[in-house]
């Protein structure tokens, strides 16, 4: 259906301008890419690139930096909340499409959209204020009494419980991932065909054998995509951590042990960075996150592209 | 057992817990809105939106610099990033449509979308603070701005696609180049949509932080100098929050309301007009 522009002058004006417009968004990749190698290149240039990515020395006055601290807690906490949000938001997402009655799913839907628009920054004070207290005097100590018995798992939740931890920072995580990871698994679960569906309850299969069998089976694909672009979220969400991590650059054992991600490192020390070569290692760091969410987030893409092309005919 | 109650039961226990995992999403919910509904409700005041910061840690004072400084940076990120979204989307509907490279900047966007917010903030910060020498207010606009292009950018195309391609054709037939096509037939009939776009791309910069502190920073006094550093709302909820302060937390609190209202009737009004309007 596309239409060749005949030379009318107006056309090759407009058609030109909004060209460059779209092209913005490829300018941007490319520019974020050049201009952090490019800031970084002192800190590379000192560090290299194994080094930095395996060093746990993250030291302003020696001058010497390591990223592996600022990468495991980024790796430790998305991946605790992504433990803690997948089930509830694919039990969400069945919920909406297959269990509610249809006068709820509409208003479910709209508020787990509301839970998505909210800003981290509210789920980080919401977090600190409200939640971290909850989780120092309620819930760590609990955890700890409960496990204290169990050896392995008990050095996890070793320590004093003040709140102010992994934990918390990847249950107010979890929390924020659940609405975006929901509704993308909702909308893979809407891509199986009624027919297949009615066709298994025909044979006199239960609705969570439908669910089981055929629905999920169906979507893998997509949900798998939905999973993947949450965890690339969750990777480079900064407000909502970084009032209850702590910014402590260390290899955490406990979950009640303060720590730093990239993003919470960068979020309190960008700007208090004095030295040239302190300011380079920031740069290199969000340089290591840019390429690690964009890496996640294309792969998640593709992932969710195949589904819709296998699944929409 | 029998077999039929044992898949049965299977059936109620696993349905159950996914009922129980949508109260508990909706738990959340009320949690976090009644929390700050409360709180922000105590500290809420006239004097909240006219008067500047008392001293630090001093009784009274207000956030006006802060609401002053967030509405300037916003509307100039929008004056940015919604023409340029506009634009762009416009090309992949309608020059670009059914081209390879349509294809690619949309998925390209749908990926920017998520990118990290304060990866922005630092790219930024290289490219118009660091050279300036100071933080500043159009750094902060920028940054939004880019977070806003590929937003506006997907919703426009959607948006566009969804006119019906006969309406251009019946235009084509007049005679219309196609740029006038776009302008007087094409827009007009998608606008709804792309207002509303524009509407939840306000909603989503409106609360970001991360890009705002390193490019404009955060001032403890009312200033309209774009070119200089800029309180904002969040920003201001950022360094209150994490203060010693009472007084302090409040406005924190106080703020924040201010700020989740917005959004969410922003959302709102967004979800409303796309039901009133493609049901």
């Amino acid at each position: 259906m596309a239409v060749t522009v005949k030379r009318n002058p107006g056309d090759i004006i407009f058609f030109s301008i909004t060209a460059v417009a779209a092209c913005t968004v490829i300018v941007f990749i490319i520019g974020i890419l050049f201009v952090l190698l490019k800031e970084s290149s002192l800190a590379i240039q000192k560090f290299g690139v194994i080094q930095f990515l395996t060093s746990t020395e993250w030291d302003p006055v020696k001058e010497t930096f390591g990223a592996l601290t600022s990468i495991y807690g980024t790796v430790v906490t998305t991946a605790l909340s992504l433990l803690i949000a997948i089930p509830v938001a694919l039990g969400i997402a069945i919920f909406i499409t297959e269990v509610a009655p249809n006068f709820l799913r509409a208003p479910i839907g709209i508020a787990i959209e509301l839970l998505a628009a909210i800003p981290s920054i509210i789920y980080g004070m919401w977090g600190l204020f409200t939640l971290s207290p909850i989780m120092g005097n309620t819930v760590e100590p609990f955890l700890k009494k409960a496990t204290a018995s169990i050896p392995l798992v008990s050095v996890l939740f070793q320590g004093t419980p003040m709140g102010i931890d992994v934990l918390t920072a990847s249950v107010i995580l979890s929390i924020m991932i659940i609405p975006f990871t929901a509704s993308i698994a909702r909308d893979a679960f809407n891509l199986t065909p009624a027919v297949v569906k009615e066709s298994a309850y025909a044979l006199g299969t239960t609705k969570w054998e439908v669910v089981k069998n055929i629905v999920i089976p169906y979507s893998k694909l997509g949900v798998f995509g939905g999973i993947l672009f949450s965890l690339g979220r969750a990777l480079g969400e900064t407000m909502a951590v970084a009032f209850v991590l702590g910014n402590n650059h260390r290899i955490f054992t406990s979950l009640f042990d303060s720590a730093a991600t990239i993003t919470v490192t960068l979020a309190n020390e960008f700007t208090e960075a004095d030295k040239d070569i302190y300011l380079s290692s920031l740069f290199y760091l969000a340089l290591v996150l840019f390429v690690m969410s964009f890496v996640f987030l294309a792969i998640a893409k593709f992932f969710l592209l195949r589904a819709e092309r296998r699944y929409s005919r | 057992m029998t077999r039929e109650q044992a898949r049965k039961a299977e059936g109620v226990v696993a349905l159950s817990l996914s009922t129980l995992s949508a109260l508990l999403g909706l738990f959340w919910l009320v949690f976090i809105l009644g929390d700050v509904l409360v709180h922000g409700m105590q500290a809420l005041n006239l004097t909240l939106f006219i008067n500047d910061p008392a001293p630090a840690g001093a009784e009274g004072g207000g956030l006006r610099h802060a609401f002053v400084g967030q509405l300037l940076i916003t509307f100039f990120a929008s004056l940015i990033g919604v023409p340029v979204g506009v634009l762009g989307g416009t090309f992949l509907a309608e020059y670009a449509r059914g081209r390879r490279i349509a294809r690619i900047i949309s998925i390209l966007s749908d990926i920017v979308v998520s990118v990290p917010s304060i990866v922005i903030g630092t790219f930024v910060y290289a490219i118009l603070v660091k050279p300036i020498g100071h933080f500043n207010g159009w750094a902060g606009a920028v940054a939004l701005a880019i977070i806003m292009i590929p937003v506006v950018l997907r919703t426009t195309e959607d948006m566009l696609s969804l006119v019906p391609w006969e309406l251009r054709e019946a235009a084509f037939a007049l005679g219309a180049p196609y740029y006038k096509v776009i302008i007087q037939v094409v827009y007009r009939g998608a606008a709804t949509g792309i207002l509303t776009g524009i509407l939840l791309s306000i909603a989503r910069v409106a609360g970001e932080t991360a890009p705002l502190l390193f490019t404009s920073f955060n001032n403890s006094f009312f200033s309209l100098d774009m070119s200089h550093p800029m309180a904002s709302l969040t920003a201001t909820i950022f360094q209150y929050a994490t203060g010693p302060y009472k007084t302090w937390h409040a406005q924190a609190w106080a703020a924040a309301f201010v700020i989740t209202v917005f959004i969410l009737i922003l959302t709102i009004l967004g979800r409303l007009i796309i039901r009133w309007r493609y049901r």
